[in-house]
């Protein structure tokens, strides 16, 4: 007997988690700062979190769920790396911007 | 920490290009169609299963909700987590006068006093 | 049974290996591979003439060695080209004379170049090795193609050897001059080769199956255009004589012969006096049977021999150089044997080419000797006295000078007469034959002249400089060379004296009309009695019948020559001779310079150069534009998209979120997602 339905369609979560996809894409390509840069990328996962659970209820199978807890977990691991890059970053160019190193050029 | 913005025109790129995925992104799932509704049992208790999920226990007659195996992404992902903390604390170290510091290990044997 | 024919590429092949001795280890070998060339041409010579025993024994051999492209289409017939060997008289009779010059100058150059101390000797036996094969490849040569593909080695190693002292700056200079020249006429003779091989199928000289057979028998397989045969057999054999014109340095291609008198003497006199200069006159007598079918041909090859012979003896008389009165003597020369040729008289034409062989290399040995007595001043205006100093050489010297004016009983003598005599009984009713008579007879007294002049500045007199006074002796290997073909210079007309036999009535002593003529064996159609049938010629007599018009011919050309060579003992056959011909004036300076002809070439070559620089800028401008053009495309689009990597990471993004976006619709679309 399903008891947790999924009264709403699950269009809407994945509108819901595209939106915010697409705010987290929008703060990696515009913000300068690289403390937003990597707040921006954790929203860009969550927002995959959102898709994960919504089907996870939707079909009954809770491997969405375990996958969406791996993603949390290895989303931390990320930051922990990315803040220690941060710190390098800035003491190689003295700031946190993300647009002054450039020396991935031509 | 305020971020310094430009303006729009510098920034119309990235705009477009996201509001295209925006778009992309919506049509694709409104026009998907998805299979049958199931939802969980409704006296099933999810944390339980997900424990059960998370060390593999599927073929033991204890799981109310299916779910995969995943005690080999498990063990990996405590590995990686592992892995970051060490990578992290690596470059926090500092460099000071040829010899490699570490913040933890000047900041317990100072005496708590700062030059 | 030896079968001697199968030893017959061996007479190819000697000097050629002493060629690849000399070439790869002539530095360590004692005399710089002069004996193995020695060796070599001497093996040759003794094969050539054990041949020559066996084809006076009757037997001849025409056979193919090697097919190189067998009969599969190739053009409007099934054309197979192949090397192979066609040993019958006239070129058993070719190869002693090759032979037997070659060797004599491997000996003389033991003097000439060793004794005097020359470096880069490895490379001249090797030069002299390489060009005695090819000459000897181009005398057996079976078909047209093949006898084109030595001809143009001769070519080569003249070339490598006239520019064998390539430091100065004259012998390279004569050296590609004289590729140049000879190039030009042989264009024409490969179009012509070509032509034969489209026209029959065939460049076989001899056999039931070759050109001149069916020819002579007017099975064509194609003509251009539908033109009458006749008309196509005088254009084909034309655009042959383009390429003799070229390599036996008659007018208008004789310019190259003076200059390359900055070669070597012994090369000289191997290549620009006896061998490779003769190639010429022996194609056309290799394809006699040919020719003969083409009155228009014969009179144009004719014609052009007497006008070289008198043009070419005119320049030879105020020339202050020994060896460049001797070449403008072998351009005269050649002329009265493509007069002999034209005139019908291959008998003749063959006849001079071997006596003039042996005399203009004895002249040019003789002149080698003196150019060593002299410490290599070629001044003969420095010369004189010189007859009591080197005698031997002085001795054969005027031994080849008597041939060489003809006069009797010397070598000369004979064989000139015979040209001349061929000439006049066909001449009438043809007025080219005769135009080219009427020079030739009077080119006589004019290189009597021009001969005696040279022999009595160098040897007579008194010494004009203090080298002539005490000159440097030669030694045997220069003397004995000189005696051989002083001997024969003597004894050669022997062989062949018609005027005795006609006029005393002997049979049999014209030895070389015998021999000619497959008396003693040959192959069937090329005999001279055949040639005779084919020719358009019928002779006709003077007053007093056949002996009538051989004594007067005789006589006339005898007078001619003594009277030149009168002249030329009177003006300078004295103690203190001075520069008559001075006294001519501008005619003097016109004659000196060449007739201006060399000038003539350059400005055409000029000429050809300007048209030449429009085809280089279409090259240049269109064809390197084009390509030029592409190479550009990409650099300047490459230079421009690398812009986009501008370092700044949020940039990138920006490019892999289109992407994505890019290829999201694109799967999306071609996968129905949206539909």
């Amino acid at each position: 007997m399903t008891a947790v339905a999924a009264s709403i369609p699950p269009s809407w979560y994945l509108l819901l988690a595209a939106t915010m996809f697409c705010v987290g894409l929008l703060g990696v390509l515009t913000r300068r700062s690289a403390l937003y840069f990597l707040m921006s990328v954790e929203l860009m996962m969550n927002a995959a979190n959102i898709n994960f659970v919504a089907f996870a209820l939707y079909y009954g199978d809770l491997t969405g769920q375990v996958f969406a807890l791996f993603v949390i977990a290895l989303a931390a691991a990320e930051v922990a790396i990315g803040i220690g890059i941060i710190l390098v970053l800035y003491r190689n160019f003295g700031v946190t911007d993300v647009t002054v190193p450039t020396e991935m050029r031509w | 920490m305020s971020d310094s913005s430009s303006g729009v025109g510098s920034r119309i790129v990235p705009v477009i290009a996201v509001a295209a995925l925006f778009v992309v992104m919506a049509l694709t799932a409104l026009s998907a169609e998805f299979g049958a509704v199931t939802g969980f049992p409704a006296d099933a208790s999810i944390v339980h299963n997900i424990g059960y999920a998370l060390f593999g226990l599927g073929e033991y007659d204890v799981t109310t909700v299916p779910a995969e195996g995943f005690l080999a992404a498990f063990l990996i992902a405590a590995v990686a987590l592992d892995v970051a903390v060490d990578g992290a604390v690596y470059l926090a170290k500092r460099e000071e006068d040829g010899s490699i510091v570490a913040a933890v290990g000047q900041a317990l044997t100072d005496g708590g006093d700062r030059q | 049974m030896i079968d001697v024919f199968s030893y017959v590429p061996a007479i190819v092949l000697l000097p050629f290996f002493s060629f690849l001795v000399a070439l790869g280890g002539g530095k360590y070998l004692p005399k710089g591979g002069a004996f193995g060339g020695i060796a070599a041409t001497a093996g040759s010579f003794l094969l050539s003439l054990w041949v020559l025993a066996t084809v006076a024994g009757g037997q001849v051999a025409n056979r193919t060695i090697y097919t190189w492209a067998s009969a599969g289409g190739i053009g409007p017939t099934d054309v197979e080209l192949s090397f192979g060997i066609l040993v019958d008289p006239l070129s058993a009779l070719m190869l002693v004379i090759v032979t037997l010059v070659a060797l004599l100058v491997h000996v003389f150059s033991l003097g000439y170049m060793n004794d005097e101390g020359e470096t880069g000797l490895p490379r001249y036996y090797a030069g002299l090795g390489l060009f005695t094969a090819s000459m000897l490849g181009f005398v057996v040569a079976d078909n047209l193609l093949m006898a084109f593909m030595f001809f143009e080695l001769v070519g080569l190693c003249s070339y490598l050897l006239i520019g064998f002292h390539f430091r100065e700056p004259g012998p390279p200079s004569a050296a590609k001059k004289a590729f140049l020249v000879t190039r030009f006429g042989d264009y024409f003779f490969l179009i012509g080769v070509v032509a034969v091989l489209a026209t029959f199928g065939t460049a076989q000289f001899a056999g039931p199956e070759s050109f001149p057979a069916l020819a002579e028998a007017g099975e064509v397989a194609w003509t251009p255009g539908g033109l009458a045969l006749d008309t196509w057999f005088t254009i084909v054999g034309l655009l042959v004589l383009g390429g003799v014109v070229g390599k036996s340095a008659q007018f208008p291609l004789h310019t190259w012969l003076p200059d390359a008198m900055e070669g070597p003497t012994p090369v000289s006199a191997l290549i620009h006096a006896a061998t490779m200069v003769a190639a010429g006159v022996y194609l056309v007598a290799r394809m006699y049977g040919f020719y003969a079918l083409s009155p228009t041909a014969l009179a144009v090859i004719a014609f052009i021999g007497g006008f070289t012979a008198l043009f070419a003896a005119t320049m030879g008389v105020v020339k202050d150089e020994l060896k460049q009165v001797l070449a403008y003597s072998t351009i005269s020369q050649y002329g009265y044997m493509m007069l002999a040729l034209g005139a019908g008289g291959y008998v003749a034409a063959v006849f001079h080419l071997t006596t003039h062989a042996f005399f203009k290399a004895l002249l040019f040995l003789g002149a080698g000797s003196v150019i060593i007595a002299m410490h290599h001043n070629e001044d003969m205006w420095d010369m004189g006295g010189l007859k009591s100093k080197l005698p031997v050489t002085y001795y054969t010297f005027l031994a080849g000078s008597l041939a060489l004016a003809g006069i009797f009983p010397f070598a000369g003598f004979w064989s000139k007469d015979e040209i001349l005599y061929e000439a006049l009984v066909h001449a009438p009713g043809e007025p080219l034959l005769f135009g080219g008579y009427l020079m030739g007879l009077l080119a006589v007294p004019v290189t009597a002249f021009y001969t005696f002049r040279m022999v009595f500045l160098t040897f007579h007199g008194e010494p004009r400089s203090a080298t002539a006074r005490d000159p440097e002796p030669v030694r045997w290997n220069v003397k004995g060379p000189l005696t051989v073909l002083g001997s024969l210079a003597v004894v050669t007309g022997f062989i062949n004296m018609v005027p005795v036999q006609k006029v005393l009535g002997i049979e049999g002593i014209d030895l070389l009309h015998l021999w000619l003529d497959n008396h003693w064996g040959g192959i069937e159609g090329l005999s001279s009695h055949h040639y005779a049938d084919l020719g358009p010629y019928s002779s006709e007599y003077l007053v007093g019948g056949e002996v009538g018009t051989v004594l007067v011919g005789a006589a006339v050309s005898l007078g001619l020559a003594l009277a030149g060579l009168g002249l030329a003992w009177r003006l300078y056959g004295v103690p203190s001779p001075t520069e008559h011909t001075a006294k001519l004036g501008g005619i003097k300076d016109v004659l000196y310079n060449n007739y201006y002809l060399d000038e003539l070439q350059v400005w055409l070559a000029y000429r050809t150069e300007d048209v030449a620089g429009v085809a280089n800028v279409f090259d240049q401008g269109i064809i390197d534009g084009v390509v030029n053009g592409v190479s550009s495309v990409s650099l300047f689009g490459g230079n421009r998209i690398r812009r986009i990597q501008s370092g700044v990471v949020s940039q990138y993004t920006a490019l892999l979120t289109l992407g994505l976006v890019a290829l999201v619709l694109v799967l999306g679309v071609t996968g129905g997602w949206f539909l």
